[in-house]
């Protein structure tokens, strides 16, 4: 009993309780989202949340209680697998809103995150690892392959919010830094490009054709091409494309510094932000309407206190393999949240990406509180001598 | 590094979130409001019309309907479904209450889509037995229900429907900017007194708030201002003698306007045929309205305000005041009337073919006699008849207050060359004295004319709105009283002895002009017979004027028709054997 509390003790409080506060808010407002939906299973789907949120903390301790060096030891097959499963989401995946996502009741591709951040830390982190050019090509094809078939199902968020973490991993690793500025410089670059040929095509005068070629040569789908120019001109067509982020930034407006109240806010009530994303890409909404100004900076908190604490584990962690995989979880934590929020109130374009442990989303919230329980582990193991490894 | 990225997004999330929800809060509240607020009509009861002695000519009655509250029925999925089960439900609902069904699908589906939350009348006005149906079936039927609206109604059916008008049931156009709001329809005058006085009688609409959900079903309703009736309007027309002139005319195409000439108050204005003013309420039927369009006795046109008739002798009145205020006019000097007037190569024959001898002002005005008025024509000139028929609002609108009046037509030498019709001859100044040729009035014109000669010489504006108009003054014409009382006394002359005989009411002196104009009519000669008076003589409490189209004369048809009116209005003494006393205050007015 005594050694079970002890274990207890070893944990980061701080990160715990922030990622429990997290899970809380979210059961919270997934039931106020979903209150209003028709379908009995659909209202019920904050206990689903609850359920994940039990079974990922269970998965969290035991992460969190294992060494993750010798875990870390079999990434490989664990990459391999997920490749293999995103292999076969476009052959015999679940179709919904015209994209393959789902395989067997989970999304591969948010697995593919966790397997990415695993297998960069293990390349880099084990001894003697190269971190020349040559490594950052091998870089390139680890993220590359699951990205590629990410994007092919097609799904642009979650392949492009592997960029960011990527990156800050390679930069925290020191990988070749010539040609990783270069490569930041190339991709912001290519970034602007695709803003400037839709904004071009929005707004100088040209023949139909071209507008369609230049828009082509973006090599960007459709509804990716219409939320792009939805964030460009954000009130060209606000009864069409550019509905969903119009009713959220009014939600978030109107919530105002102290919100509406828990179970009043109005726009998910009334419709006006549609069912189907108020639970989970467009959570944020919700908990900004009802809670106000108050309840985003509480959410923000919490995210820095999962955020903060992360880094400070990477500093304090012995070894190369723990400190990186610590900082490519912070990353990737910090991407969903920055481009969730920032899309909720249409500073970023809207991308499919759900908002840490408040959207309902199950695979996701497992694979991140598997993550998490793992960054403890770092925490606990991360100060002992490699020696013993 | 890393750290300062995350702390500084953080810090960026903070100050947006900070930007969007506390500094512009208030712009996304009311954008929210606008958005999901919907503010509705809600009319208020339209006022009533009354004649001058309180009886009621438009009145509201409520109107029961079987409305639809399509929210309740709302169906899952797409709109159609919901379109396609409330379609269905009022076919099963006609056949439970065995009435044809008054909507089509076109209308369903523009309702479902456009004006969900309000009530779809699927029936409207229907009658007890309908309801007494609808009340056993109740029960099967979620979201119908009886909806109850004002409806307009005219008690006295066709009496004076051309000064009353109708009404007509539409949507209202929404404000500039506001397109998802809806309104109910709402009854706007179309005709008469019920769309010039429309403000007035509408009142002010309330409105309610209505929040509707992002598909718009209705969420909540909000308080809002609550309706204010109309104002009632009180008309000057006076119910008897409105009665009588319309039975006088019943049969005929014609029409009669009565005045008070002290102060212009229109006691009766009727146009015959007329129309039922019942037909357009709720909304009239295509059939029933193409055949009122149809009608080629024009029963929906106001002849009192817009036929235009030549006058006939009722103008010669006009011709000898003007000759009479010429200095160094004689009245007494007589014109032989040999039974036609010579002017150059035209003849023109007086009604008398065998002629009435020499003929001065006032045996010429009782007999009307056209040889002397072209002879006086020809000796005052056009242009001095026509001042004075300029002066006494010929060619002019009068100024009442109805819609669509016409303003007839009042010809001197510029209009006529620019007409086309070539010079002014001296032939047209004898047709113009003896109320021929081009000249065209309104009944009302020829009425107002009679009242200045009633009154003393001063043309008042005639109105019909008791209350929100004054009395009112046109002009003062400045005429010598001698040269008045000489036209008067013609004019008394005509009921007394001359062509306006018929027109006598025991105990009342009475004073009128018969006329006979003739026209052609697709090569044939029809006319239009006149007789304006006024009574009682001395001290004239009315003025009458009518026109019917087609008749034998004016002595023979009309002026049996203005002693009916006059009768109605100023009543008739008992008969007293052997004795007929001039009476010359105005009786108590009298019933029918």
């Amino acid at each position: 009993m005594k050694a079970w509390l002890l274990r207890f003790r070893q944990l980061n409080p701080v990160l715990l309780a922030s990622m429990v506060g997290l899970c809380v808010l979210g059961v919270l407002f997934v039931y106020s989202a979903c209150s209003v939906r028709e379908d009995p299973e659909l209202r019920l789907l904050y206990m689903r949340h609850a359920e994940v949120a039990v079974a990922g903390l269970v998965a969290y301790l035991l992460c969190a209680w294992c060494n993750y060096r010798s875990l870390l030891k079999g990434i490989w097959p664990f990459y391999a697998a997920t490749v293999g499963l995103l292999v076969l989401v476009p052959f015999i995946g679940e179709e919904t809103m015209g994209a393959r996502r789902w395989l067997f009741g989970i999304q591969p591709s948010e697995l593919a995150k966790l397997a990415v951040i695993l297998a960069l830390a293990w390349l880099y982190g084990r001894r003697g690892a190269r971190r020349g050019p040559a490594a950052f090509f091998l870089t390139l094809v680890i993220v590359g392959v699951p990205g590629l078939l990410i994007l092919l199902q097609p799904d642009l968020g979650t392949a492009m919010v592997l960029v960011p973490t990527t990156l800050a991993m390679l930069y925290a690793a020191n990988v070749a830094p010539r040609l990783y500025w270069t490569s930041v410089a190339a991709g912001v670059a290519v970034a602007a490009a695709v803003l400037g040929a839709v904004y071009a095509a929005e707004r100088v005068e040209m023949p139909q054709e071209r507008r369609e070629t230049l828009l082509r040569a973006t090599g960007l789908r459709r509804h990716q091409l219409n939320r792009l120019q939805v964030f460009l001109f954000p009130d060209k067509d606000l009864h069409g494309r550019g509905y969903n982020r119009r009713q959220s930034e009014i939600a978030v407006g109107s919530g105002g510094t102290w919100g509406k109240g828990y179970l009043k806010g109005e726009q998910y009530l009334l419709g006006y932000l549609p069912p189907s994303v108020s639970s989970n890409d467009f959570i944020f909404a919700v908990l900004a309407e009802e809670a106000g100004f108050a309840g985003s900076l509480t959410v923000l908190l919490l995210f820095l206190g999962l955020l903060w604490p992360g880094l400070w584990v990477a500093y304090r962690c012995q070894d190369d393999m723990g400190r990186l995989f610590c900082v490519g979880v912070v990353a990737l934590i910090f991407s969903h949240m920055f481009i969730n929020i920032a899309m909720t109130i249409g500073i970023m374009p809207i991308t499919g990406l759900p908002l840490p442990f408040i959207s309902y989303g199950r695979t996701f919230m497992l694979t991140l509180m598997v993550a998490l329980g793992l960054v403890q582990s770092v925490s606990i193991h991360g100060r002992e001598a490699e020696t013993r490894f | 590094m890393l750290a300062l990225a995350v702390a500084a997004g953080e810090a960026f999330l903070a100050s947006s979130l900070r930007r969007v929800q506390v500094a512009e809060s208030a712009a996304f509240a009311r954008d929210q409001l606008r958005q999901s607020v919907r503010r509705v009509q809600m009319p208020g009861p339209r006022g009533r019309i009354f004649d001058r002695n309180g009886l009621c000519l438009a009145d509201n009655r409520p109107s029961y309907c079987i409305a639809y509250y399509v929210e309740e029925l709302r169906q899952r999925g797409p709109w159609i479904r919901t379109i396609d089960a409330v379609d269905a439900d009022i076919d099963r609902l006609a056949g439970v209450l065995g009435v044809p069904r008054q909507l089509s699908r076109a209308s369903v589906s523009n309702h479902v889509l456009f004006s969900l939350p309000m009530p779809l009348l699927a029936w409207r006005d229907v009658g007890q037995e309908t309801l007494a149906r609808w009340a056993e079936a109740q029960e099967s039927f979620p979201g119908v229900d009886v909806y109850v609206q004002p409806e307009r109604a005219y008690p006295q059916g066709t009496l004076a429907a051309h000064v009353v008008g109708y009404v007509r049931r539409d949507r209202p156009l929404p404000l500039p900017g506001e397109r998802f709001h809806f309104y109910l329809p709402e009854m706007f005058g179309t005709n008469g007194v019920e769309r010039q006085y429309n403000a007035l009688l509408t009142g002010h609409s309330g409105g309610q708030l209505i929040r509707v959900d992002a598909r718009g079903y209705k969420h909540a309703v909000w308080e809002g201002d609550p309706a204010v009736a109309g104002r009632d309007l009180y008309l000057t027309l006076d119910a008897n003698v409105q009665r009588a002139l319309e039975r006088a005319l019943k049969g005929w195409r014609g029409a009669g306007v009565v005045l008070d000439p002290r102060n212009g108050e229109v006691l009766a204005l009727a146009s015959s045929p007329a129309y039922d003013p019942n037909d357009f309420v709720p909304s009239i039927s295509a059939g029933q309205w193409r055949r009122l369009l149809s009608d080629e006795a024009l029963p929906l046109v106001n002849r009192a305000i817009q036929g235009r008739y030549a006058p006939g002798s009722t103008f010669k009145p006009v011709t000898a005041i003007a000759a009479l205020l010429r200095p160094g006019f004689d009245p007494e000097e007589t014109y032989p009337c040999e039974g036609v007037f010579v002017l150059g190569t035209m003849r023109l024959r007086c009604w008398n073919t065998y002629g009435h001898g020499p003929v001065a002002l006032r045996k010429g005005i009782e007999q009307s006699c056209n040889s002397y008025f072209c002879h006086l024509g020809q000796t005052v000139g056009y242009e001095a008849i026509c001042e004075q028929a300029r002066l006494l609002g010929l060619g002019q609108k009068t100024g009442l207050d109805l819609p669509s009046e016409n303003a007839g037509l009042l010809p001197d030498a510029a209009q006529k060359e620019r007409s086309g019709g070539g010079r002014w001859r001296p032939g047209d100044t004898c047709h113009l004295a003896i109320g021929q040729g081009q000249l065209l009035t309104t009944p009302l014109q020829m009425a107002a004319l009679t009242a200045a000669f009633a009154n003393g010489g001063t043309l008042v504006r005639p109105f019909l709105a008791r209350y929100e108009r004054q009395p009112e003054k046109v002009r003062e014409l400045g005429w010598p009283t001698q040269a008045l009382a000489r036209v008067r006394e013609g004019m008394r002359d005509v009921a007394a002895l001359g062509t306006g005989r018929r027109v006598q009411v025991r105990g009342v002196e009475v004073a009128a002009k018969t006329g006979t104009a003739e026209y052609d009519s697709g090569g044939v000669r029809r006319k239009n017979t006149w007789v304006t008076a006024f009574a009682p003589f001395a001290q004239p409490s009315v003025a009458v004027a009518i026109v019917v189209e087609n008749g034998e004369s004016g002595g023979l048809t009309v002026a049996p028709m203005v002693r009916e009116v006059l009768v109605a209005a100023l009543g008739e003494a008992p008969p007293v054997p052997g004795e007929a006393s001039p009476v010359t205050e105005p009786l108590p007015l009298g019933g029918d």
